[in-house]
């Protein structure tokens, strides 16, 4: 008996479709020990999720398995449906990437916890309700007797995943699987949540299979790392060796794509991976990557090997190579830096912009911002969700109207809405969405969608003409003039992005409103659009309002930082201002929560308690008051912060003057 | 196209529901040319005739007048009075649920107000005080009311097939390009919005001839001498129990029309909905 | 608290409703074509008696002058007098026969209630087997089957070939229909047919959704047993939508009843309102469609009342995050 809980071979899972049979998992061999914890990581479309699903025994009726799926020696892909009731949410746990859809809408949080150990453990009632109630302590809830009692759309997402965590150690499982549990999280909430996790684990000694698509949370979570590509395990090995020596392409430049703390956008390029995952049908062979690969020869149409680069260490290409990553690093540091922060005048001045919606149930989205975007310039703006970002973009962008306050472009009033604005005013200023699917209406063609701005705007009537000008806009986002005739849901979700994101330049505006354009896409595709914005940026001397969740975009992309919270501004200045380091304790708590991938950082242990307040009433105080570890007493509850000026350009809002 | 055809090939019911359709689309043009008698001919001998006796091929009503003759006369009144109606009521349905989802706020709720107002009378019960106190309806008067009374349930649809796309960011694209509402709503909504409402014009097609049908069981719908299938039912209701088939084929007819187009709308609706 | 509050607004939303619809009606018959007077009096009535008679029953005061007084008298209970019927209380012929239809609808609705949500559901579980198929088949050919048509073939296999059922729904004088419940069956079978297609259906689809949700999943792989799944996880969600489909169908089974009774020659509402429109009497056509709405209205409201009383998304709405 060896101490291993999970063994899995030669795992293949394909499912029929119309139109032939997709290989989502094939031939994959993976070990997890007692105790360990492994992290998968890939891309959508990679088969991770499904392998997790494999491992439950629960899969599409479509679908066929073969191989082996070793748990603590019994193969599960023998057992019976009724046989797997033993197994699932007793030995192995399983938590979801969507809290709240996963758990039932009708019943008590207390009856889905109770129902567990119910069954499982053929307990009485009130033991059941015992039990629950401590799986609820431990994992530090308040008021444990409250929340059995309360149903899942009565609590926050945070909290909601907590349930689920508890649900899943109610049993305490030999085995906990975990399918981007913190995706739909902010990431403050994400690391208090990968905390808990670790705990946990330490507790009750639990194994982990920890999937997700952020190389950062799986750093954090992990000892070993599988890395998945289109349904194939291509690289594992130690966390440290995955992440300093990638051997496998994929590795390698996925890990690349990311944008670090050090990688600014006047130095670097982002590495880009071109294509994207293709779903490969059972029959084909060769390796994967093959038609991404940028290391590729003829052979790989055929066939690869496995390369053993330690006893722990193996990558599925056999020229793996172990070339360090600053190497790779430095053929991304471009040839001509940009001239860093341009200091031109005010392009968009915001000032003390309220928005208010909702007539009975106010809530106040944004709350008095005033900050200005200059020339040729990229404001950045960060922030969780809820905290009044989007609702700034749009009310610029003219989607809404302020309910308080003036917004000037160019000095001129621009505080309505997109009816009353003129169409010169209307050709400034451009939104990119986050959602390219939504973004383009799915039965116009490329064409009809990237020359109607021309047409109404430009007016431009010559269809031919706009014809030319399509093609050249296109060439410039990197595609062909073969895209003209196709509709949006015949392309991939970068290429669907390229097409908004020339759409938009299509009338050369002065202003881009970029709202969380990448937040939709996969990492390799997301390093392709910033690079390609960066681009652009540099070419037409635009300037953009950039709204993001994820700090490293911002870093990479911003000249100007700002960092909002409930509608509020919590610091705003340079770029290197406001990261290196930061003043308000938001913006700490922020960067400090963000999973990184560079050993060499030091992390950040600040973790946020408590929820975001309620957005349907007014704050007196500081509106991070409740949230705050660092208070100044009293005042923060009752006064707004003062704003404290740093420098020129750098200030932050709040009662200690040097901050956290 | 081939999508439509792979699901054909998997769908015997639907095949068979168009294809009784096709059957009686065909039988409502060539029809009356190939049946030997008029639908107001009375065989004065042949009385409540069985099925056969002297030519009738269905029997004869307790007038004597040709049941299948009459059948396929009033075949014609009744397709197009559906037909009519379906379309009618989507197009005011569409105008309706647009204007109201697309303006929201005291548009909206005024028009929902309406419809519900419209919606507290039973259909069928609208449709037949209102027929009932004209008096004599025609194909247009009775298209016209039906419609009305369908309005509700379709606008309701094209609202909400509007309300999903309403929000999306190509709308808000549209927007900030200075686009009209027009604009908004019939190029950039409607085609998006299309499969839903095709779907549910074609599940109202079988209930245009429900309620048509019934109508005409009541004494409401078109008047004599045009044949009615509903009419038909009720008038030789009082001899059920002598001459059952006076009875019955009208009813199969309608039976059999009206299951044909719900198993026709069923397919457009696995093929439309599915297609997204 | 909020339940409270969304009743007392439903409730006056649905006298505002009765209000606007007692006025429609009202307007809508009293433009119909013919002259109230003469139908009393006959077609060999004298000019001066039809004028008399016209002075003394105010059908010469304008239009708000005859509605008022209506609406007043049907605020006291007073639903006027039958012309027809020369001059019979409609309250006494009316409330009798209302009593027979919703005998009637009531019976059907114990028919097709459970039917439909027990095979629609079943039909749900089974998706895409042969159960299934027929099943849907089935809902899917009645769907939009007029009930007269369902009812003759009823009429001819029960009442013809088989004789276990009247052929028409008569009650004898001087019995009450307690005495005759057998007369209800045929009808409410009609009935049972066309609400069994779309209410199967709608459950069906429901119940699918449910099914392929993240919280079946999620309470599968906890390890629970298939049925109680099905029973304590999935049912309840699947049987919400059910209650709001049903409520809006009501309207439908009104329409119903009045093609029913037509066919069966039952002695209710229906055929009440199908001789008062053949015979153009007006106090009568107004009345009955004025109950009707009202019946449909307080259905639609207890429906919605219902819904929002089990579904805790609504219960809870208020301290909702």
């Amino acid at each position: 008996m060896n101490s291993n809980i999970l063994e899995i071979q030669d795992l293949n899972v394909n499912f029929s479709i119309f139109g032939g049979m997709i290989s989502a998992v094939r031939n994959v061999d993976l070990t997890l020990a007692k105790n360990e914890s492994i992290g998968v990581i890939g891309e959508s479309g990679c088969g991770k999720s499904t392998l997790s699903y494999t491992i439950m025994k629960y899969i599409a009726p479509n679908g066929q398995i073969s191989g082996s799926i070793k748990f603590k020696g019994e193969d599960l892909l023998q057992k019976s449906e009724y046989e797997m009731r033993k197994y699932r949410g007793d030995r192995i746990a399983m938590v979801y990437q969507n809290p709240y859809s996963s758990l039932n809408p009708s019943l008590t949080i207390g009856f889905q916890l109770d129902e567990v150990t119910l069954f499982h453990r053929g307990v009485s009632r009130k033991e059941a309700r015992e039990l629950s109630l401590q799986a609820l302590r431990d994992l530090n809830l308040g008021d444990p007797e409250g929340l059995v009692r309360r149903y899942p759309h009565q609590i926050s997402g945070g909290m909601q995943q907590r349930i689920c965590i508890a649900m899943a150690i109610l049993c305490q499982p030999d085995l906990m699987i975990l399918d981007e549990p913190t995706t739909a999280l902010d990431v403050t909430t994400e690391a208090v949540i990968l905390d808990t996790i670790s705990e946990l684990r330490e507790k009750f000694s639990m194994s982990l299979m920890y999937i997700s698509h952020d190389t950062g949370v799986i750093n954090k979570v992990s000892d070993r790392i599988v890395v998945m590509y289109s349904g194939e395990v291509v690289e594992t090995g130690p966390k440290q060796q995955i992440f300093e020596h990638p051997n496998h392409p994929y590795t390698r430049a996925l890990i690349n794509c990311i944008p670090r703390k050090g990688m600014v956008k006047e130095r670097y390029r982002l590495n880009t991976i071109p294509g994207y995952v293709k779903r490969r049908g059972a029959s084909e062979g060769g390796c994967p990557f093959e038609q991404r690969c940028q290391k590729k020869t003829p052979g790989c149409v055929e066939a690869y090997g496995m390369r053993e680069i330690s006893p722990e260490h193996t990558a599925a290409c056999d020229r793996a190579y172990a070339t360090d990553v600053p190497d790779m690093m430095d053929k991304l540091i471009k040839s001509h830096p940009v001239k860093s922060m341009p200091d031109g005048d005010a392009l968009l001045e915001v000032q003390d912009v309220h928005k208010i919606f909702g007539k009975k149930r106010k809530v106040y989205a944004v709350d008095g911002v005033s900050v200005s975007v200059k020339r040729r310039s990229v404001l950045g703006i960060v922030g969780e969700s809820g905290c009044g970002k989007t609702t700034l973009g749009q009310t610029a962008a003219g989607l809404y109207t302020p309910t308080k306050g003036q917004i000037l472009f160019d000095g001129t009033d621009i505080s309505v809405s997109w009816k009353k604005r003129s169409p010169e005013m209307l050709k400034q200023i451009q939104l990119i969405f986050q959602n390219p699917g939504r973004s383009l209406n799915p039965s116009h063609s490329v064409e009809q969608i990237i020359g109607r701005p021309m047409k109404k705007l430009m007016e431009i009537s010559s269809a031919q003409q706009r014809r030319d000008m399509i093609i050249d806009l296109l060439k410039k986002v990197d595609l062909s003039k073969e895209y003209l005739k196709k509709k949006p849901p015949q392309l991939s979700g970068g290429e669907q992005q390229r097409v908004a994101i020339a759409r938009a330049f299509s009338i050369s505006p002065n202003l881009l409103i970029c709202d969380e354009p990448t937040s939709a896409l996969d990492v390799s595709v997301q390093s392709s659009v910033l690079n390609l914005l960066g681009d652009l940026q540099e070419d037409t001397q635009a300037a953009y309002l950039f709204i993001s969740h994820d700090l490293h975009v911002i870093n990479y992309i911003s000249d100007y930082i700002m960092v909002m919270y409930l509608g509020r501004i919590c610091e705003y200045g340079k770029r290197d201002e406001v990261i290196r380091p930061p003043y308000h304790p938001y913006t700490k708590a922020l960067l400090s929560s963000v999973p990184e991938i560079d050993p060499s950082l030091e992390v950040g242990n600040i973790r946020l308690g408590g929820q975001l307040p309620n957005p349907t009433k007014t704050i007196p105080g500081c509106p991070f008051a409740g949230r705050c570890y660092v208070q100044a007493g009293k005042i923060c509850e009752t006064t707004k912060p003062p704003r404290v000026n740093k420098s020129d350009s750098h200030f932050f809002y709040c009662h200690l003057d040097d901050g956290a | 196209m081939k999508y439509i055809l792979y699901q054909l090939k998997r769908s015997p019911l639907a095949i068979l529901g168009i294809a009784i359709l096709l059957f009686w689309i065909f039988l409502a043009i060539f029809g009356p040319s190939l049946t030997p008698f008029t639908h107001t001919e009375m065989d004065s001998l042949h009385q409540m005739a069985a099925p056969g006796v002297n030519n009738h091929v269905l029997g004869t009503d307790s007038l004597g007048r040709d049941l299948l003759t009459r059948i396929i006369v009033g075949s014609r009144s009744i397709l197009t009075v559906a037909l009519l109606t379906s379309i009618a009521s989507t197009f005011f349905g569409i105008i309706v649920g647009f204007s109201a989802g697309y303006f929201g706020g005291a548009i909206d709720r005024a028009v929902l107000r309406m419809l519900d107002i419209m919606m507290a009378i039973p259909p069928l019960v609208l449709a037949m005080v209102v027929l009932g106190v004209l008096g004599g309806s025609s194909i247009m008067s009775l298209s016209l009311i039906v419609s009305i009374a369908f309005i509700p349930a379709t606008a309701r649809v094209s609202r909400g097939s509007l309300l999903t796309c309403k929000s999306s960011e190509y709308v808000d694209a549209a927007r900030i390009r200075g686009e009209s509402h027009l604009y908004i709503m019939f190029v950039e909504i409607l085609p998006n919005t299309i499969g839903p409402i095709i779907v549910e014009a074609t599940a109202r097609f079988a209930y245009s001839i429900m309620m048509v049908a019934s109508l005409g069981f009541l004494g409401v719908g078109l008047q004599p001498p045009t044949p009615d299938w509903g009419m038909m039912v009720i008038e030789n209701r009082p001899i059920i129990t002598d001459a059952p088939w006076a009875v019955f084929y009208p009813a199969l007819a309608i039976a059999s029309l009206v299951i044909s187009i719900s198993l026709f709308s069923d397919f457009v609706s696995k093929v439309l909905i599915h297609e997204q | 608290m909020n339940i409270l509050k969304t009743f007392m607004r439903r409730l006056g939303s649905l006298i505002v409703t009765l209000v606007v619809m007692s006025v429609v009606i009202f307007v809508l018959v009293e433009i119909m074509p013919g002259d109230v007077a003469e139908m009393i009096l006959g077609q060999s009535a004298t000019p001066e008696s039809l004028e008399a008679l016209r002075e003394a029953r105010g059908l010469n005061d304008p239009i708000y002058q005859r509605y008022a007084r209506w609406a007043g008298g049907i605020l006291q209970g007073d639903l006027g007098e039958s012309i027809y019927m020369r001059g019979v209380a409609i309250n006494s012929i009316l409330w009798r026969r209302v009593g027979h239809s919703v005998l009637l609808a009531f019976t059907a609705f114990i028919i097709f209630v459970p039917l439909s949500i027990f095979f629609g559901v079943l039909a749900g579980v089974k998706a895409k087997k042969l159960t299934d198929s027929i099943i849907s088949f089935f809902g899917l050919a009645t769907m939009a089957l007029p009930e007269f048509v369902s009812g003759v073939f009823l009429i001819g296999l029960f009442a013809v070939q088989l004789r276990v059922f009247p052929i028409v729904s008569i009650i004898p004088i001087g019995e009450s229909i307690f005495s005759n419940l057998n007369i209800l069956i045929l009808p409410a079978l009609s009935i049972t047919f066309v609400m069994f297609g779309y209410i199967s259906r709608m459950q069906r689809s429901s119940m699918i959704l449910v099914l392929n949700s993240d919280y079946i999943r999620a309470a599968t792989l906890k390890g629970m047993p298939y049925k109680y799944v099905i029973f304590r996880h999935a049912l309840k969600n699947a049987l919400l939508p059910t209650i709001t489909i049903i409520g809006m169908n009501m309207g439908w089974l009104f329409g119903g009843l009045i093609v029913v009774e037509t066919l069966f020659a039952f002695p209710g509402m229906g055929s009440l309102l199908m001789t008062a429109i053949r015979t153009r009497d007006v106090p009568l056509i107004e009345a009955c469609v004025l109950l009707i709405t009202a019946i449909f209205a307080i259905s639609t409201l207890v429906t919605d009342m219902l819904y929002g009383l089990l579904n805790p998304r609504i219960r809870y709405q208020g301290d909702a995050q």
